[in-house]
């Protein structure tokens, strides 16, 4: 019976939303397996969506991502018969939002921080290096800035916190609100990004 | 899509257990327990307290006993309409009506507007029929009656916000129909303590503690109820 109402609750969003209402429901219950299906049923539907908003491939699947563990998370409290595809976008919006908004923040302190580097580095370099050596570095410092943009932003965050914020790794996992372990692999990744495009461009490492 | 990118999904899911219907179900029946008895124990310790100084003042001449002594009718009246707009409060601020985003902000809005005024009415027209309840009690501006919803409504305010933890949107709205939800609750208990219906007296003693309790609500629900990423 609630599998017949969970489909006809579907309405005319297609045999996948009627699989993900029936796949949250009996996660819902308790069966594990479901999620799989329910990964399976409206993963591409969320991810094709975040893609487009956020122009951003990395960020789209960490949103993703995050957007299936708040639904794994909440699933004591889902509705028998509520439809699960227009929960599970409002999360997804929900966290872009406060992704851009993060972003935003980021971007700003880049800048500024940027624009304070470019004064302090230009007032030497002025009188003592090649105009050369200047442009070579202005153009690593656009590929590096270029390459950070485009890491995952957990990855980012943690490089930024433990980097430029100065933050220790204990400090940075609770500001990420995730274990120490996690923060080292992810600014590690970022080391490892970051260190490629100053090996493609012949500085040392 | 990567399958990769699916497992790694799966396995962080596998590794944060999450708690299915039936432990929700049961943690929010403990919950509820909790939000009752912080909420009857507040009132009942707030009662006794009070009643030492009311006695007290009850010997002064400003106050005469008949004052105090309300019908009995009165009171079922006030309290059992309280009780069913309290009720209402709570369907409206608990409830999700069948969808896992929640209310409508429209329903939202009207239960917002129309809870306080129907507990203000409720109580001014059934006091009407008794008179005496109506006059001004110079002593009584209502600030013990603020303070007793504000205890009152603490614990339960905390309750709905735990027990409705997951809003994917509107976490402002929802907190503030739980504050008010949370008021109406309090108001059927300081109703039965108070047996004052002179008009400021309940604007400020009864009626204000909803809308602080509303715009708390508002405040720790957008703290509480909206999403993070963890």
């Amino acid at each position: 019976m609630t599998q017949s109402r969970i489909s006809a609750s579907g309405g005319g969003d297609g045999p996948h939303v009627d699989g993900a209402d029936a796949a949250m429901e009996r996660y819902a219950r308790g069966d594990e397996a479901a999620f799989g299906e329910l990964y399976d049923a409206i993963a591409p539907r969320l991810l094709g969506f975040l893609r487009k908003a956020t122009r951003d491939a990395f960020a789209a699947e960490d949103l993703m991502q995050q957007t299936l563990l708040h639904m794994h998370r909440a699933r004591g409290s889902f509705i028998p018969g509520a439809p699960v595809l227009p929960w599970a976008f409002a999360i997804a919006r929900r966290l872009m939002t406060d992704h851009a908004r993060r972003r935003r923040v980021e971007l700003r302190l880049f800048s500024e921080a940027a624009a304070d580097d470019d004064r302090i580095a230009y007032e030497p370099t002025a009188t003592t290096a090649a105009a050369d050596d200047v442009l070579h570095a202005r153009r690593l410092e656009a590929q590096l800035r270029q390459r950070l943009e485009a890491l995952p932003e957990l990855q980012r965050t943690a490089y930024r916190l433990l980097q430029q914020e100065g933050l220790s790794l204990k400090s940075a996992a609770d500001v990420l609100g995730t274990s120490v372990t996690a923060v080292k692999l992810r600014a590690h990744r970022a080391y490892v990004a970051l260190r490629a495009v100053l090996r493609e461009a012949g500085e040392p490492s | 899509m990567s399958a990769d990118l699916r497992a790694r999904v799966l396995a962080a899911a596998a590794a944060q257990p999450s708690p299915t219907r039936a432990a929700v179900r049961r943690r929010n029946m403990l919950i509820g327990m909790a939000a009752a008895v912080s909420g009857i124990g507040a009132f009942v310790i707030f009662a006794v307290l009070m009643s030492e100084s009311q006695l007290l003042r009850l010997g002064g001449d400003v106050v005469s006993q008949q004052h105090v002594q309300r019908p009995v009718w009165l009171v079922v009246a006030t309290v059992g309409g309280a009780i069913g707009v309290a009720a209402t409060a709570l369907w409206l601020a608990l409830g999700r009506g069948g969808s896992m985003l929640g209310r409508s902000p429209r329903w939202l809005f009207y239960g917002g507007v129309l809870i306080p005024v129907s507990l203000l009415v409720w109580k001014v027209s059934c006091s009407l029929a008794f008179g005496d309840a109506m006059v001004a009690w110079p002593e009584r501006p209502g600030e013990r009656c603020l303070s007793l919803s504000l205890l009152v409504a603490v614990g339960p305010l905390l309750s709905f916000l735990a027990i409705r933890r997951h809003a994917p949107v509107r976490p402002a709205l929802n907190g503030a129909a739980m504050g008010l939800a949370a008021g109406a609750c309090a108001w059927v208990a300081v109703d039965l303590w108070c047996p004052v219906a002179y008009v400021p007296h309940v604007l400020l003693g009864h009626v204000l503690p909803l809308f602080l309790l509303a715009g708390a609500g508002a405040l720790l629900g957008r703290t509480v109820l909206s999403l993070r990423r963890r």
